[in-house]
């Protein structure tokens, strides 16, 4: 890298954190306090200079990465497209996404507002990468998703309160019990494919949701289960007071008991898993058995026509799917602490869908991208209650008019044989 | 030579129609056997029962096998190519578009690549002797590509490729499965000259060097006469014919058939 190239990336970062300033200044710095009568400013210029300085650094960083292999104007990175990002930008792009996710809930304006929808995000993402090995890989179009995650939430919640056994216990449990289910429903739906396919598993959805609600003795009906326990740090409750020979959380590390703490263990409990999601799918695609998914969803008569054994293949894509489904429904067992069949609707089945398909079938970052955009609408426009339903069917029509096969439709090859050419 | 397949009697009825009528005949080792007829004589059909796609209403088919023979009707599906090894291609190619030509070349070694992934559970920990197996897979890949010259785009696309390629990839990823018989489908159809002529030099080189017999399906008679070893005529689901390309060029059964009888 030549002294050109810092010079150059130090100069841009500068005009970046000087972007930031004209934004950030105004909006953050300024804040208005009503007091007394009429409204007064109170500067908050601290906060003002850390965003900028954080601007400025990240730009730094990311310059200081895509110089090494390519040259880059200022412009060039404006307009190069969305979609062109090669597969290095996309790693820079995960890392910085994961360090972001890492500091969140330390950031200044984290708030237990923000806690609790990033969590959902997560959730989403979770579910979103779970299933896109289903769609996106195997190409089976299930629109009954949610059964799984409907699962893997009752195998949990039901587990948990009877046998009180703790979430590390309860979790793999859950998981492999939606795997079979996944199974279940894989077997009566292996020669279908399509329209039949998606208008099946849409079914499984709703047969799973009835079976909730009327099979009182076991999940209670439409009543739910309360009192699912809720997770501990490693034996730690987070409880203010806690029982009788137990040491807490804020006690054990000598903090001041605050509800935070626990959001932030969930916050760090759907990260984990769901980034362990998202390595098993990166790292299983380019298995044998990925790639097999991959040539089912491209021609299944030429899969057969070579030796790929068809039930099988789709059968595994099925189950492991199912697995982080029922993963992330332990999840929002132990977050909710109540679970009902309400819970798990078709709507719950569509948006994972729309996330998948609106991501780009098969991209795992198009996956957070479109999380982050359809859920955060959503949320954005909470204050309109049902009409922002309006506003995600927009995110939703947006998406499908400006990238019609999603927002990151580019598919990289699993195994290359002559390199990066870059 | 020894005999690779023997089909006896096959017959095959979708109703009330004939597609196949009791149709005998023999493939050899190391030769190519061309299945020619006018449109709808049942040449696809032959390959589909061969291959476990249909089921025949009657008759066998044998893969000989040293001194011994197995039946091909006993698998169908996927088996015939898993176990029987059986590979064939498709008259409209069937490649994975999507994919790169490396992956197409590796899914075909789908079933040794899972075995040597632990059904994925060495693959997960990047153990080492699966990683040796996975680059012997390439290098076969590699070796395969070379011979038909399109080692350069290994990584693009399948469904970029030109058609000719297209069909050549076709072939040899039926070849990476190692098949004792190979079925092409019309591998000639769309293909112009130059690329009928370098088809003939790879379907030669396939049955020179590799333990395999060729079945072909094709109308083009550039190829068909250029190197078959045997040729079968079919019409409406009858062997009207069978002997070499010479004698089949002259014999009036053949010419009837495709050209009419004069009144």
């Amino acid at each position: 890298m030549e002294k050109r190239d810092i010079i150059q990336s130090f100069k841009d970062s500068l005009f970046t954190g000087l972007i930031a300033l004209a934004l950030f200044g105004p909006i953050v710095g300024l804040r208005t306090v009503s007091k007394g009568e009429g409204l007064f400013i109170t500067p908050q210029w601290g906060v003002v200079f850390l965003l900028v300085g954080l601007c400025i650094l990240g730009r730094f960083l990311i310059n200081l990465n895509s110089a090494r292999k390519t040259e880059i104007t200022f412009f060039s990175k404006f307009t190069s497209k969305f979609s062109a990002i090669t597969e290095d930008k996309a790693k820079h792009f995960a890392i910085t996404g994961i360090l972001f996710a890492v500091v969140f809930p330390f950031l200044p304006f984290t708030d237990r507002y923000f806690m609790d929808v990033a969590i959902m995000i997560l959730t989403y993402i979770m579910l979103g990468w779970g299933l896109n090995i289903v769609v996106g890989l195997a190409g089976l179009l299930d629109l009954g998703y949610v059964a799984f995650y409907a699962v893997g939430a009752y195998s949990y919640a039901l587990i948990a309160t009877t046998f009180g056994w703790s979430f590390w216990i309860c979790l793999p449990l859950a998981g492999i019990f939606a795997a079979f289910f996944g199974i279940l429903l894989g077997f009566p739906v292996l020669r279908l494919r399509g329209d039949y396919l998606a208008i099946v598993t849409l079914g499984f959805g709703e047969i799973i949701r009835i079976i909730l609600i009327n099979w009182y003795e076991v999940t209670n009906g439409p009543d739910g289960i309360t009192g699912i326990p809720r997770p501990s740090f490693f034996g730690l409750p987070f409880k203010r007071s806690p029982d009788e020979g137990e040491t807490s959380f804020h006690l054990f590390f000598n903090f001041e008991y605050s509800t935070m703490h626990r959001i932030i263990f969930l916050y760090y409990l759907i990260l984990v898993l769901a980034l362990i999601t998202n390595y098993f799918t990166l790292k299983i695609r380019k298995l044998p058995v990925g790639r097999a998914w991959e040539a089912l969803r491209e021609d299944e008569i030429a899969c057969k026509s070579l030796g790929v054994n068809p039930t099988n293949t789709k059968l595994t894509a099925f189950a492991i799917g199912a697995m982080f489904g029922g993963f992330a429904g332990s999840f929002f067992a132990t977050r909710q602490a109540f679970i009902s069949p309400e819970s798990f609707t078709f709507i719950e089945s569509a948006i994972i869908v729309a996330i998948v398909v609106l991501g780009g079938m098969g991209s795992q970052t198009g996956v957070v991208l479109a999380s982050i955009f359809l859920i955060g609408i959503t949320e954005m426009f909470r204050d309109l209650e049902q009409f922002r339903m309006i506003a995600f069917g927009g995110a939703m029509v947006l998406i499908m008019v400006f990238k019609p096969k999603g927002i990151l439709a580019n598919r990289k090859p699993t195994i290359l044989m002559h390199g990066d050419k870059k | 030579m020894s005999n690779l397949l023997s089909v006896e009697n096959l017959t095959m009825k979708f109703g009330g129609l004939t597609a196949i009528d009791d149709l005998s005949f023999d493939a050899k080792n190391n030769q190519i056997t061309s299945i020619i007829g006018p449109n709808g004589a049942g040449k696809t059909t032959v390959f589909n029962c061969l291959t476990g796609f249909y089921k025949p209403t009657n008759g066998q088919m044998f893969l000989h096998k040293e001194d011994s023979k197995i039946s091909l009707r006993k698998y169908t599906d996927f088996k015939i190519a898993y176990v029987a090894k059986v590979a064939r291609t498709f008259q409209n190619i069937r490649l994975f578009p999507a994919m790169s030509v490396l992956e197409n070349l590796l899914v075909a070694q789908h079933n040794e690549l899972m075995v040597a992934s632990g059904y994925s559970l060495f693959g997960l920990l990047n153990l080492k002797t699966y990683r040796d197996k996975e680059q012997l897979a390439v290098d076969k890949a590699k070796y395969w590509l070379d011979i038909i010259g399109l080692t350069h785009r290994a990584d693009d696309n399948a469904g970029d490729l030109p058609y000719g390629d297209q069909r050549k990839l076709e072939i040899v990823r039926a070849m990476c499965i190692k098949p004792r018989l190979l079925c092409l489908d019309e591998p000639a159809a769309g293909l112009n000259p130059k690329e009928s002529a370098e088809l003939n030099k790879l379907l030669k080189f396939i049955k020179t060097e590799k333990q395999t017999g060729i079945l072909l399906i094709e109308h083009d008679m550039s190829v068909v006469m250029g190197i078959s070893d045997h040729v079968v005529v079919l019409n409406y689901g009858k062997k009207i014919f069978e002997g070499t390309a010479e004698q089949t060029k002259n014999s009036k059964e053949v010419i009837e058939a495709y050209l009419g009888v004069d009144e």
